[in-house]
């Protein structure tokens, strides 16, 4: 285990001016799908534990509950995510033009 | 998600408890077994831990997780020492002598194995939840 240390943090770097609206979209959507996609990875997962519980297979009992939570902490993550991004969306539409 | 890596460890711990429970049952089932498949009587079982790596750990990860290990229940392993020898001629496995080899297992000694075995147990679930906790308060910073 390494001790606690301070890091360097990297120096700012102002964004590229010409990367354009359309790429910016196109990585948001990327990542929410990404999100989206692990949450529902994690669901599965939690999914098939309760069943093999259920069932009296293989799976454990805390497996099957360490799985729906980290299914509940993915969730809870996504819907964050979501407002953040509401947040943003609304504060846009409210501004004056 | 690196907050992951703590519930794997303790499931881990959570998964070798519980075998470790398995073998105490088996221990206190058997305590006045007298004949086995193998011949003599019961002998105690007892587990033997082992750290292992923790499983599907992230490569990007692998470097700050070095040293972090679960564990697992690497073998279970027979006690050696000798059968307690009760006199009792009407027992069907009673040898010439009378007396009958009963198994060398200490219900008292298995009894603390097994409390200690839950409240290890108990431990791991407080760690999952104490790393459920974390984790809500970080999502709580965004509210």
């Amino acid at each position: 285990m390494q001790p606690i240390q301070t890091i360097q943090l990297p120096a700012f770097q102002p964004g590229d001016q010409k990367s354009e609206v359309g790429q910016a979209e196109q990585s948001f959507t990327k990542m929410l799908s990404g999100i989206v996609g692990n949450v529902e990875q994690q669901q599965q997962a939690a999914d098939t534990a309760v069943k093999q519980v259920t069932a009296g297979t293989a799976k454990n009992l805390h497996e099957a509950m360490i799985a729906m939570e980290q299914a509940d902490i993915s969730i809870r993550f996504m819907v964050q995510v979501r407002n953040k991004a509401m947040e943003a969306y609304q504060e846009i539409m409210r501004m004056q033009v | 998600m690196d907050i992951f890596t703590t519930f794997k460890i303790a499931a881990s711990a959570l998964q070798a408890q519980r075998t470790r429970l398995d073998t105490i049952s088996s221990n206190i089932a058997n305590v006045e077994t007298t004949s086995t498949p193998e011949g003599g009587p019961y002998k105690k079982k007892s587990v033997y831990f082992q750290t292992t790596p923790i499983p599907f750990a992230d490569h990007l990860q692998s470097s700050m997780n070095k040293g972090l290990n679960g564990v697992k229940v690497a073998r279970i392993i027979e006690d050696q020492s000798p059968p307690q020898r009760i006199y009792n001629p009407s027992h069907p496995d009673a040898g010439k002598d009378g007396y009958v080899e009963m198994p060398n297992v200490n219900v008292l000694k298995e009894m603390t194995d097994m409390m200690s075995a839950t409240r290890s147990y108990e431990a791991n679930t407080t760690i999952v939840k104490s790393a459920k906790r974390m984790a809500l308060k970080a999502l709580e910073i965004g509210r």
